[in-house]
């Protein structure tokens, strides 16, 4: 039943539909390549972005340590600090406002000097405590177990998330004195300078395994979306080295997860993202514009479809048309295709069979006249051959008496006309009967019932046949009369035998007609109708007379001896009005 | 290393002690992780049974600046000794040390300035330079008048009274310093060998001399 819906009656739907349908597949099948490719392009190119990303942010990181560190050293060898450092007992408030001095000069926030055993000296951010700097104390000590002039981590500071960088204040080098500590807070400033350099949204995630969703410590989001990123911060130990894509407030994010290790404390995880969205922008547009071309594609291959469907469709219901005319037997009309193609091929084809049709219509009419219309049935019918097969048949010889004298005294066109006259209605007679006519001979005729077609009431049609034509012949004398010429006079003959039936003659051209003694002896009946002995105009073979159920009252005329035969046959007068006995009526 | 007037002092100080008591000799060898001879190594002999003389008045350590550089990279006194710091260069000096066992300055002083301080408390005094930050020496205060530094070839020798002994041994590159207890015979034949782990040597180039940061 599916397939119903695509069966259109109209040629140019389909063709619509298949133009239409095919460029619409191809613009879909082109567009979602594209729109794929696009996506799959985006995302890897956030892939890349990412992993740069990252190793931006690390160098990044690394580099503010290095700075950091650098600051250090440069504070370290600091004449003043040294001055400090020498008194005893420690100035420990100049100390401090020394390193806020410091503090100013590199943009770090938190600077603390520490003694040799990681105490603190002292601590620019009053609000921390010293209570909170155990992470730089934990450097030093790695920094001395390890022999290391440079030491930094990761930790929180009072609860937020710092860059720790320690280095050793020499005196001289490499006697370390004390241990300046320098922290650079990871907030959200940060992230933003991260931010601005990799052009990826940053956010930092505490992975404490007691914070469920993770904590949030700084990030360039908004603070839903940094949230909703929380809960997808994957809590194993070893992160996968591929991004991902997180669905953020409805928008997808391609997300690398990154690591940062603590001193002593569970790492903090590191979210890098990109919005495939924003990356994508330049791409929709261009699919866009693919949209747009495959639109008006798709329109351009409709109205060509439409346009095409018109070319072939209308010649097609002009030839649809012209068949049906064709069908009801009109072979007059001619297309008018000027065309070079195949469909002006056809209309002229078309044309060549109609008039081939037209053609063979006048032949099988013409055919009709010269042979009987059952012999024209017949031989268009079936294959033309030679040969004939043998049947029972009804054979009727009709010949007009002295009709040669008569026409001696005329001129031959109005002889051809009087002839003709007289066959045309003989011949309807015969015709209407069933009879078929089997030839003229001059101002013969001679006729057959049984074939081609058999028919068991032969010999009763033959009779009636002659009866009517013995009044038509009354009918069409007066007629002459009424004219002033002589009337005409003839004599039937009729026999029922076997003959042969068939084609005969040669190979190019044929006659139907049938042959046998029985044809003889009926034209000889009627020759014996001449013979006034016998007084009658129509004379038929007792085998005539036996092949009808119910015979017609019939004269007995004796036996005649057929010539060339050595046996009789008996024959009998028939009248036209059926009576047996004189005076007959004709 | 050429013998110096100081060990000529030690050697002299060790003769007069040795009459007292039975003069012992000790030779210190300390090597490297690789065999090699480890100079500049303090040996420190500390009495455990008998009293620590007090560190004679007449004499006079010197730990010049000259040519840019302290004379001596390590020195050894006996606690309550004087040191001198004569400039013998021609531009000012910084002398600081910023080490628990003395902290003090000599602010710029000029050539030919020789300040002098006492150290009275045993510990190593790590001495530097405000203005030269490649000048780098030490002045190893022990409270024994019995201590040696070793040579070129990783040798020290310490004349001593037979008895026993804490022995330290301590060098600017080792992570801490070694203490054993050691029995001194009456011989010229004491020896004490150590292999040492030093750490990797840092020092601050010095900057080409007459170059500055390419400002001619």
């Amino acid at each position: 039943m599916a397939f119903r819906v695509f069966r259109f009656r109209r040629f140019s739907s389909q063709l619509l539909l298949l133009l239409a349908g095919l460029i619409a597949l191809v613009q879909v099948a082109v567009y979602l390549l594209i729109s794929r490719a696009n996506e799959r392009n985006a995302v890897e190119h956030i892939d890349q972005s990412l992993q740069t990303g990252a190793r931006i942010f690390q160098q990044n990181l690394a580099e503010r340590i290095d700075y950091l560190a650098g600051s250090a050293k440069v504070m370290s060898s600091d004449y003043p600090i040294r001055q400090l450092m020498m008194q005893d007992p420690l100035d420990r408030r100049t100390l401090r406002s020394a390193l806020v001095t410091y503090s100013e000069r590199v943009k770090a926030p938190v600077i603390t000097l520490l003694s040799l055993e990681g105490e603190v000296i002292a601590l620019t951010d009053d609000e921390m405590g010293a209570e909170n700097v155990g992470p730089f104390a934990y450097l030093i000590r790695q920094a001395i177990r390890d022999d290391l002039e440079q030491i930094s981590g990761y930790s929180y500071l009072a609860g937020r998330l710092h860059v720790l960088v320690v280095v050793p204040l020499y005196a001289p080098y490499p006697n370390v004195a004390a241990w300046f500590g320098v922290a650079y807070p990871i907030d959200t400033k940060f992230a933003h300078a991260i931010k601005n350099t990799t052009r990826l949204e940053v956010t930092f995630t505490s992975d404490d395994p007691d914070e469920q969703p993770p904590r949030v410590l700084s990030t360039t989001l908004d603070g839903a979306m940094a949230q909703d990123l929380a809960r997808h911060v994957p809590r194993a130990k070893a992160l996968p080295l591929q991004s991902e894509t997180i669905t953020l407030n409805g928008e997808d994010y391609v997300t690398l997860f990154q690591r940062l290790d603590l001193l002593g404390e569970a790492p903090v995880r590191i979210a890098l993202q990109r919005s495939l969205m924003a990356e994508l922008a330049p791409a929709r547009e261009l699919e866009n514009v693919v949209l747009l071309i495959s639109l008006a594609a798709l329109a351009a291959a409709t109205l060509a479809a439409l346009w095409i469907a018109h070319g072939i469709s209308q010649p097609l219901q002009q030839l649809a048309a012209h068949t049906q005319l064709v069908a009801t037997g009109d072979y007059s009309r001619r297309i008018d295709l000027p065309r070079e193609d195949e469909l002006g091929q056809l209309a002229t084809a078309f044309n060549h069979m109609t008039a081939g049709l037209a053609e063979r219509d006048r032949v099988r009419d013409l055919l009709g006249k010269v042979v009987s219309p059952e012999i024209a049935t017949q031989l268009l019918h079936s294959d033309l051959k030679l040969g004939g097969e043998e049947r029972e048949v009804t054979i009727l010889f009709c010949d007009l008496r002295d009709f040669t004298g008569m026409s001696e005294k005329m001129n031959p066109t109005d002889v051809l006309a009087l002839l003709n006259r007289y066959l045309d209605r003989m011949s309807a007679i015969i015709e209407r009967h069933g009879g078929v006519i089997d030839k003229y001979i001059g101002d013969a005729i001679m006729a057959l019932w049984g074939a081609p077609i058999t028919d068991p009431g032969s010999a009763g049609k033959a009779i009636a046949t002659a009866r009517e034509m013995a009044q038509a012949l009354q009918e069409f004398n007066r007629e002459l009369a009424a004219e002033g010429r002589p009337a005409l006079v003839f004599g039937i003959g009729i026999n029922t035998a076997r003959v042969v039936a068939g084609n005969m003659g040669s190979k190019t051209r044929l006659n139907y007609t049938v042959i046998g003694d029985g044809v003889n002896l009926a034209a000889r009946l009627e020759s014996l109708t001449k013979d006034p002995a016998y007084d009658t105009p129509i004379i038929i073979s007792e085998a005539t007379l036996r092949a009808i159920p119910n015979p017609p009252p019939a004269r007995e005329l004796g036996e005649v001896k057929v010539k060339g035969k050595a046996d009789t046959v008996k024959i009998y007068a028939l009248t036209a009005k059926g009576e047996s006995t004189p005076p007959y009526a004709v | 290393m050429k013998p110096s007037p100081l060990l000529a002092l030690l050697a002299l100080l060790s003769l007069t002690t040795a009459a007292f008591a039975g003069a012992a000799e000790l030779t210190v060898t300390t090597k490297g992780g690789k065999g090699e001879a480890v100079a500049d190594a303090v040996v420190t002999l500390i009495p455990l049974d008998a009293p620590v003389p007090p560190p004679r008045p007449d004499q006079r350590t010197e730990i010049a600046q000259e040519n840019q550089e302290y004379t001596s990279y390590v020195t050894i006194v006996q606690a309550g000794s004087t040191v001198f710091f004569p400039n013998k260069d021609s531009v000012q000096h910084h002398v600081y040390s910023l080490s628990k066992a003395k902290k003090f300055e000599l602010p710029l002083y000029n050539p030919g300035q020789a300040e002098s301080f006492v150290f009275d408390v045993s510990g190593v005094v790590t001495l530097g330079c405000n203005i030269h930050d490649w000048m780098l020496a030490y002045l190893v205060v022990v409270p024994t008048p019995w201590f040696g530094k070793t040579d070129g070839l990783g040798a020290a020798i310490i004349t001593a009274p037979a008895g026993r002994y804490r022995l330290q041994l301590w060098h600017p590159r080792m992570t801490a310093t070694i203490t054993e207890e050691i029995t001194l015979a009456e011989s010229p034949d004491n020896r004490r060998e150590f292999t040492v782990a030093l750490k990797a040597e840092r020092r601050i180039r010095r900057a080409p001399a007459g170059k500055t940061g390419g400002y001619r």
